[in-house]
């Protein structure tokens, strides 16, 4: 048996075991050791985090004469280690309050267990996946298992995930079409039968295939205009599932984006493919799908009131940054991309779960039912804290790393409107976050949330964790920066020369070691400035001023809601729904059709058939 | 460089910045003066005001979170100095260029924010709420500034910016090798400082000084401290961008002063703007010269 065999055994061991036993009280801290112990076999291939080795699986299958084989490369065992990580640490914050308090409201641990573990092993089989035939049985596999986890929490949530669902079924028959047309054109299912196809490939034949594949792939990562499904459905997940799913269930799109679009068919072909009438070409779309990503969900996120919401609408706007690093396809660029995918997996899990630690205390995450917790729940003030420094991109934290390289890289190919609409989701998303936080944990401590405690042990411990991956992995970035320079090498884009702290660069480059130094010193300097002078006194909240009244407990004394009234009065017009509307305008089109096709083979008068025959046959006659 | 050069270079280089501040604090208040024909503050006017809010006897306290706000206000920008190369100092200037310390800069306006917020006063969020909105305005034309410049000297790196205007002379300076993004920037330096007409955010008279409302003796000290740092730091920012930088302390002073004393002659002459007139403004003729420019450097 090879490593990857372990591994894949292991995964399925977990969802085995997960559904004979998810039931019994001690099953989640059995299941965060199988997960534990999937990352050991991760570390066992080792070798291709940081070279060019590759892991076969002894399992193949010969079907109709061509032969389905899973493998394991750089590109692969990057992704894979997010997943497992990210398994890990929501089964772990899954495993103890959490858990007693889930299946006290009458849900089944069983049914959330095995879900996470399914996905898990599908995304692992996924990301194994040494052809195109497998890559698509992997893509299936992994879309059932997201429904299965979405769907668990409420008849709502079933219903976004019925959404989802469909939006996932009309990717995966694009993709279909896709790999038929390469099995058309080459006869064969192997990547790289592919590879070798492309150069004799038309123009127009490679822009169908970008389309398929973009298409299909995209509506996974919930790219514009095929977002709309994810928000809601990610949401309304129950806690350590969302942590899951918004960290990384959307990257299975990339990493197969990665896979067919950048190693396979190459940044060469896709500049030379441009656009008539535009100045653009195959990039620049990409590109512009990507910015258009970044900005409208960030922008939808800044109205939601639902801490969840607002959480799930910034995991579709951080794909954006991800796919742009990708497809400026230079050295900074791709590697700001790719380390954003690790980055953002890192901070969304904690996200989600300290939203969740809030829900499980409150019963809420309507941010305008909350407020003033962080002196009930310090510590899972820091993880969000973290968390939303990461998210907004700001030093210390190692958001700030990924989304340097990719602003860096914009400059040096000089893509100033990608730039700008980069910095514009940024800021958005600074202005969202805030007012995540100002509204959970900062203001005013509501008289019902007066006695809450802090979450316990089994959910603040892994957020912590996090935090401190977080913050050393923006200390450190050169760790990260390995696994990817290991990647960069396997998919054929330019290598990034980096080091420990970050990367030497003739034109201005970075070194977090001294920055995040700078920082705290700095910081530490302040602190010493105002602990050394005057004492100050502690007072109680409602000690403030209130232009001469009293304030007492009864009065609600907290700004929340429509947080941004200046901002919204000016771009809220501009908030069209016109997505919405053009989903809706599909499905009224399909209804009618399919109203249409059953009222020709539900009718039961025989003239009508005799007509169209007469009609067919008469048309035939005169095209002839 | 040794380390203990680089060790003084560090100390040097946030406490030049504080006494500078501080000197443009005054500038500030006396070209006030002059214009509403006051005699204005003595000489040592602000570092009375500062050892007055630093020893006052009442020092309200909201919590952690409020003090740690101060903290990171006054740490981050004594941090953000040792990015800024002067004459004779760089620094860490390789280290991080223009755009780290564009996001550097944000690290203690978060930290003012996460301390207002922690007040549990509605005055002070809604100033929080609007001074954000206002750095969403200004950011704008102020990137496309730094895109600008960074992709016409083909570096990011403050020293090497300063550097290559230098070698130029004055008709190299950044100023007139790109006279709209210099006029974008003023724009964005208003808002960013937050003089009028972009100071609804503090509306004495509406929120009641809105994010300082509950800021009392040495709290609102660290205030004061951020801000004179923060006019320093515009000040030598929009130096090395458009003016040259500096080449010596002699030539270099007048600048930062010059460019500080620009947005606070403007302040006068305008009444204050609603948030979203100010977005409405940012976003129109900043960007537009902004764009421009940027059109014009970019072939």
């Amino acid at each position: 048996m090879t490593p990857l065999d372990h591994l894949l055994l292991l995964s399925a061991l977990t969802a085995v075991f997960t559904l004979a036993a998810g039931n019994i009280r001690s099953a989640g801290w059995i299941a965060t050791l199988l997960y534990a112990a999937q990352g050991l076999a991760l570390v066992k291939m080792w070798g291709m985090g940081y070279g060019p080795e590759v892991a076969d699986s002894s399992i193949s299958f010969q079907l109709l004469g061509q032969t389905m084989h899973w493998r394991f490369d750089s590109l692969s065992w990057f992704f894979a280690l997010i997943t497992v990580g990210a398994g890990f640490f929501s089964s772990w914050f899954a495993s103890g309050g959490w858990a007693d308090h889930y299946r006290a409201q009458g849900n089944s641990l069983r049914l959330f267990h095995s879900a996470l573990a399914l996905n898990v092993f599908s995304m692992l089989v996924l990301l194994a996946s040494g052809d195109l035939l497998s890559l698509f049985i992997g893509w299936e596999l992994v879309s059932w298992a997201s429904f299965l986890i979405m769907g668990l929490a409420s008849t709502r949530a079933m219903g976004y995930a019925m959404r989802y669902l469909t939006y996932a079924i009309a990717g995966a028959m694009a993709i279909l079409m896709g790999i038929v047309m390469v099995h058309a054109q080459t006869g064969s299912f192997e990547f790289a039968a592919l590879a070798a196809a492309v150069p004799g490939m038309s123009n127009g034949t490679l822009w169908l295939l970008l389309l398929l594949f973009g298409g299909g792939f995209g509506v996974k990562m919930a790219l514009v205009p095929v977002h709309l499904w994810q928000a809601k459905a990610y949401a309304e997940t129950p806690g350590p599932g969302a942590a899951f799913l918004g960290a990384i269930s959307s990257r299975m799109g990339l990493f197969a984006l990665i896979l067919v679009i950048i190693q396979l068919v190459g940044i060469g072909r896709l500049v030379g493919m441009s656009i008539p009438y535009t100045f653009l070409d195959a990039r620049d779309l990409l590109a512009w799908v990507a910015v258009f990503t970044m900005i409208f969900p960030t922008y939808i996120a800044l109205r939601q009131h639902d801490a969840r919401r607002l959480l799930a609408w910034h995991g579709v706007g951080q794909t954006g940054y991800m796919l742009l690093g990708v497809v400026i396809m230079d050295d900074l660029g791709s590697a700001g991309g790719l380390m954003h995918v690790f980055n953002y997996a890192t901070y969304q899990a904690m996200l989600f779960m300290s939203v969740s630690a809030i829900m499980y205390r409150t019963g809420t995450a309507d941010l305008n039912q909350l407020g003033g917790l962080v002196t009930r729940m310090p510590l899972t003030f820091i993880a969000m804290l973290v968390g939303i420094i990461g998210l907004a991109g700001l030093p210390p934290m190692n958001g700030f790393v990924s989304k340097w390289l990719i602003y860096r890289s914009l400059v040096a190919e000089g893509m100033p409107l990608l730039f700008v609409g980069a910095v514009i989701g940024t800021l958005g998303t600074i202005l969202s976050v805030y007012k995540l936080i100002h509204n959970s944990f900062l203001g005013q401590l509501r008289l019902e949330h007066a006695k809450v405690e802090e979450a316990p042990w089994s959910m603040t411990l892994p957020m912590l964790s996090l935090a401190a991956i977080v913050f050393l992995t923006g200390y450190f970035p050169g760790v990260v920066l390995d696994w990817i320079s290991a990647l960069q090498a396997s998919v054929g884009l330019p290598v990034l020369a980096h080091h420990l702290g970050g990367v030497h660069f003739a034109q201005g480059g970075l070194d977090m070691i001294w920055i995040n130094s700078l920082l705290i010193a700095g910081i530490a300097i302040g602190a010493l400035i105002f602990y050394s002078t005057g004492r100050s006194q502690r007072v109680h909240q409602l000690d403030n001023y209130a232009g001469g009244h009293f304030l007492s407990a009864d009065v609600r004394y907290q700004y929340s809601d429509n947080f941004y009234p200046g901002l919204l009065h000016l771009i809220g017009p501009w908030y069209r729904k016109s997505f919405r509307w053009a989903e809706s305008a599909l499905v009224s089109l399909t209804d009618a059709l399919s109203l249409a096709m059953q009222g020709l083979y539900r009718q039961v008068q025989p003239s009508i058939y005799l007509l169209i025959t007469v009609v067919i046959a008469l048309s035939w006659v005169n095209i002839r | 460089m040794s380390w203990q050069e680089l060790l003084l270079e560090l100390t040097l280089m946030p406490l030049l910045a504080f006494v500078i501040g501080l000197a443009m604090v005054l500038m500030m208040r006396r070209i006030a003066a002059q214009i509403q024909r006051r005699v204005g503050p003595p000489l040592l006017q602000p570092i009375y005001d500062i050892v007055k809010l630093y020893s006052k006897q009442t020092q309200i306290s909201h919590g952690f979170i409020h003090e740690l706000g101060i903290m990171m206000a006054v740490g981050g920008y004594i941090a953000a100095e040792a990015l800024l190369p002067v004459p004779g100092m760089d620094g860490l200037a390789d280290k991080g260029g223009l755009i780290t310390l564009i996001y550097f800069l944000m690290v203690p306006t978060l930290g003012m924010a996460l301390g207002v917020g922690q007040c549990a006063n509605p005055n002070g969020s809604i100033g929080i709420s609007r001074a954000l909105t206002a750095m969403l305005a200004y950011d704008i034309p102020f990137v496309i500034v730094v895109f600008g410049v960074a992709f016409h000297y083909q570096t990011t790196n403050l020293a090497e910016i300063a550097a290559i205007q230098q070698a130029h002379g004055v008709s190299g300076w950044g100023m007139m090798e790109m006279p709209l993004l210099a006029l974008a920037a003023l724009f964005a330096l208003q808002g960013m400082m937050g003089k009028q007409p972009f100071e609804v955010y503090i509306a004495p008279a509406e929120i009641a000084t809105g994010p300082m409302v509950e800021m009392s003796g040495k709290f609102m000290g660290g205030l004061f401290v951020m801000q004179s740092f923060q006019y320093y730091t515009a000040g030598v920012l929009y130096t090395i961008l458009f003016l040259g930088g500096g080449e010596n302390w002699l030539t270099f002073l007048p600048k930062i002063f010059a460019v500080v004393a620009i947005p606070m002659t403007i302040a006068m002459l305008f009444p204050r703007f609603r948030t979203e007139d100010l977005v409405r403004l940012m976003w129109k003729w900043p960007v537009m010269a902004g764009l421009l420019g940027l059109a014009f450097v970019m072939n």
